[in-house]
């Protein structure tokens, strides 16, 4: 059977450019070492190998960053916004104005991806990625870290995110528009992805207004073994058994995959009938392995009465969007644009 | 070999958008544009190789799992963003039972060299950190309250003080001491401002009183000791540092440490004591320590060499100390040092290499003799330590900013250590010290002239050295150091080699190491790196 323990390299070379495989099945391999069977984490090599940059009040590829750093938690939010076009105010962090007080600039909540374990948003691919959002989407993207597993499992990250919603919403000068809110979007790829759910129903339930959720391949699963798990497993970069670990990771312990954080809409849901749910641009890449998982979760939605717009990337793979050298990335780009400036 | 895809017609040297910075067409032997960008250098030409040797690796992690784990416990990984490297040596670590193999710029060790510490422990706590980038960053990390106020107005002050119109930055200081009253001054942007404004203060309403050495030298030296406390950076430094000269002192009988700044002599007893604890027994070990000339004719350089003869004797290493009294560094002269060619010397400049990047109308910078003079030495490493920021910059409403947000970290991380009064006033008078030589002196005067790492990289291969990557090994040790000795926020990250350690996102000080690079006109082998034309059967 196409299991783990059979190495099907051909079908990722042929579907991806070069520079993309390398860096994929880099973190691929890497991952692979990282992973310990005992279920443990080699959390200190991780941080040693994953490359981070800091952020820049100078303006790279014309968008400027800073760090806020809570300090009950210690954990990192990086905001990124258009760099000011005059000079004088480069190098400077402007809390005081909000960001405009005529237009309404979208302001997008950004969970970064790695399976709940790893990655931060200081890592150099989600900083490279948030730059791109804020250059198409002309938005401010604010980056936010989440305590990960299998340190810190269900529901620290869901907790994480509901924190830094409730501190974005606050932020004066985040607002923007003629009537001074701050105009939010959540947004995550993989565990990020399903953060992002998570927290717009707490919103919900909540009443605080998300405007859009925007999930790219967001990591759902459940108990079953679904036909594209079973079909895809292990060709182009993931495995059922590292899906599997991750999830052990991240679930309360002696928790199966149809917990209702693993498997929204599932047979353990409550479901989100009747709540006031944002909007939901779902971005499913056709050569992913838990795509059958993402298509449920668009069905779920459908299915509850909520307003949901699927885009399913046939040849894309995952992280697609890491590098803009593919027609997904530019594809996803304009989708999100026009998802966060509906009235473009 | 397979061909790799070109999906959508896009192939992965195509044009990029409009606001990527990633070369549209890049040539093969410079780095791919987007890979540096996630974080990774691998020349354009070298992708297809990486690729088929992720392909092999993969293979045999498939077929041997249970490597997997002794591989990343064990194995020593150098410089991950060199793709190219770090899976080869991972490949040569799977392809051998356990040895040591030496691959020009690649080691792989399968043992811990470990400096001895205090106490064993069994478990490691998960510590994070991260690697930075970019020159010319300003980081902040930003309270929202009338801090904000402050800091606009000492940024205005200090581009007053740079139009030359003292008259309005008098006035602002005024409005800052009064606004300082309103604001918490035990802590945050309080305390830094502070001490901000004591320094505008000197330099607009007392000149003459600036230029001073800023107390002498014993205060300096006492002052030192309390920041060495309260704060994990020197220790930090010296610990990281140690453990590159052990490494590079392996298998020499003679070696010899040249301390730029003895101080105390703090950084010296872990090492005298890792080389007793050494395989194969230690070295006969010298140590040469430069200092300021006592005052008060004491002889401190000396009294402190004796110290650590008797920690040497105790635990049975041969060593002699010399100290050498300079008031400035570029006083001291290679021959003071009695460098003998038998022995493998180790220079070791812990925040000392800025102080020579001063000039004035009368001289240039003496940085670049004293580089000379130290490749000369022929030695086997340089460890060098700097403050990890710009504080050279000419301009100095430029230097003004940088400083602030500089040190607003650095009194946020020495917060966050808990140390006691007056321990922890004593630490903050060292840093307020290093801030009013920053803010308050020009030209001669300015020996705190701090630059990243960037800058001393530059600097440093063109005087003739070449990196000396800290290996993850390191990386590691000066984790697990951290548990014992700070608190939470603290982060060491790994870069291109290299290693800092920050408060949060903002790495504030940098150790690296260097060795000379071999002379181009030479042919370097792998027994004679140095490429020294020479017909005896020796070799240095």
């Amino acid at each position: 059977m196409a299991g783990s323990n059979e190495v099907n390299l051909n079908e990722s070379k042929r579907v991806v450019p070069l520079n993309t495989w390398v860096l994929i099945s880099n973190f691929k391999l890497a991952y692979n070492l990282l992973r310990r069977s005992d279920g443990t984490f080699n959390r200190e090599l991780a941080e040693y190998l994953e490359r981070k940059v800091p952020a820049n009040t100078f303006p790279v590829d014309g968008v400027v960053s800073f760090d806020h750093v809570d300090r009950s938690t210690g954990l990192l939010n990086r905001i990124y916004q258009m760099a000011p076009a005059n000079h004088a105010q480069w190098g400077i962090v402007n809390l005081e104005k909000p960001l405009s007080t005529t237009e309404i600039v979208p302001v997008i909540i950004f969970f970064h991806g790695g399976s709940f374990t790893h990655s931060s948003a200081n890592s150099a691919i989600y900083d490279t990625f948030c730059r791109r959002l804020v250059n198409t989407c002309k938005a401010a993207v604010v980056s936010v870290d989440y305590r990960r597993s299998p340190e810190h499992r269900y529901p620290c990250a869901y907790d994480d995110g509901w924190a830094a919603l409730k501190w974005v919403k606050s932020r004066t000068w985040l607002q923007s528009g003629k009537d001074s809110k701050v105009y939010v979007y959540l947004a995550g790829d993989s565990s990020g992805g399903n953060i992002a759910h998570h927290v717009a129903v707490r919103a919900a339930e909540a009443e605080v207004e998300v405007l859009g959720n925007i999930l790219l391949h967001p990591m759902f699963g459940g108990q079953m073994r679904t036909e594209s798990e079973v079909k895809l497993d292990g060709k182009y970069f993931v495995t059922i058994q590292d899906r599997d670990w991750y999830w052990r990771a991240f679930l309360p312990e002696g928790e199966d995959r149809d917990h209702p954080a693993c498997n929204p809409f599932g047979p353990r849901d409550k479901g989100i009938e009747g709540l006031k749910f944002p909007k939901s641009l779902v971005v499913v890449a056709g050569l992913d392995l838990m795509q059958d998982w993402q298509l449920a979760y668009v069905e779920g939605l459908k299915n509850s009465g909520q307003e949901v717009k699927l885009i399913f990337l046939k040849e894309a793979t995952i992280g697609f969007y890491f590098l803009p050298n593919n027609k997904h990335f530019y594809c996803l780009m304009e989708e999100i644009s026009n998802f966060v400036n509906p009235d473009c | 070999m397979e061909p790799y895809g070109n999906s959508g017609g896009v192939s992965s040297s195509a044009s990029s958008s409009s606001s990527s910075s990633a070369a549209s067409i890049t040539k093969p032997h410079e780095m791919d544009g987007y890979l540096a960008e996630a974080g990774y250098m691998v020349r354009s030409s070298d992708l297809r190789h990486v690729a088929q040797r992720l392909e092999r690796l993969e293979n045999v992690m498939v077929n041997s799992p249970n490597d997997l784990a002794h591989f990343a416990s064990d194995a020593v990984i150098y410089n991950p963003s060199d793709l190219a490297s770090w899976v080869d040596s991972l490949l040569s670590a799977s392809d051998l039972s356990i040895s040591d193999l030496d691959f020009p710029g690649v080691i792989i060790n399968n043992h811990h060299t470990a400096l001895p510490t205090a106490d064993t422990w069994a478990e490691i706590p998960p510590i994070s950190a991260a690697p930075p980038q970019n020159h010319h960053q300003v980081t902040a990390v930003m309270e929202e309250d009338s801090g904000i106020r402050l800091v606009q107005l000492l940024v205005t002050c200090a581009e007053s003080v740079q139009r030359g119109d003292l008259a309005l930055a008098g006035s602002i200081i005024e409005t800052m001491r009064a606004l300082l009253t309103r604001v918490n001054t035990d802590c945050g942007i309080g305390k830094v401002a502070g001490y901000f404004i004591d320094a505008l203060s000197r330099r607009v309403f007392t000149p003459q009183s600036v230029g001073s050495d800023g107390g002498s030298a014993h205060q300096n030296e006492l002052l030192y000791h309390y920041f060495y406390e309260a704060c994990p950076y020197l220790k930090f430094a010296h610990f990281t540092a140690n453990q590159a000269i052990l490494e590079a002192f392996h298998g020499h009988d003679c070696v010899h440490v040249i301390d730029f700044n003895l101080m105390h002599g703090l950084q010296w007893p872990a090492l005298i004591q890792a080389l007793a604890l050494r395989p194969g027994g230690p070295p006969l070990l010298r140590l040469t320590g430069i200092g300021p000339p006592s005052p008060d004719g004491r002889d401190s350089l000396r009294e402190i060499g004796l110290r650590l003869a008797e920690l040497a004797r105790s635990v049975n290493v041969r060593f002699a100390f010399r100290g050498v009294a300079a008031s400035r560094l570029e006083d001291v002269k290679p021959w003071m040092l009695q460098v003998s060619p038998k022995e493998a010397v180790a220079v070791n400049s812990i925040m000392q290499l800025h102080r020579l990047l001063g000039s004035d109308s009368n001289r240039n910078s003496p940085i670049e003799m004293m580089l000379g003079w130290i490749r000369n030495l022929n030695p086997k490493i340089v460890t060098v330590v700097e403050q990890e920021a710009d504080h050279n910059k000419a301009g100095f409403l430029e230097r003004f900013t940088e400083a602030l947000y500089y040190y607003s970290n650095m009194f946020d991380s020495l917060e966050a250590c808990g140390a006691m009064q007056p321990d922890k006033t004593l630490a903050e008078m060292y840093i307020q010290r290093e801030i009013c030589n920053v803010v308050c002196c020009e030209g001669l005067a300015r020996v705190e002239r701090h630059e990243p790492l960037s800058k001393w990289r530059t600097r440093l291969e063109l005087a003739g050295f070449s990196p000396l990557h800290l290996g993850s090994n390191a990386f590691k040790q000066a984790s697990m150091l951290l548990t014992l000795f700070s608190a939470e926020g603290y982060r060491v990250e790994e870069k291109e080699g290299c290693l800092t350690l920050g408060w949060h996102s903002r790495p504030l000080i940098a150790a690296s190491a260097w060795q000379v690079m071999p002379l181009p006109e030479a042919t370097a082998t792998a027994t004679n790196p140095l490429g020294i034309v020479n017909h005896s059967a020796n070799h240095v």
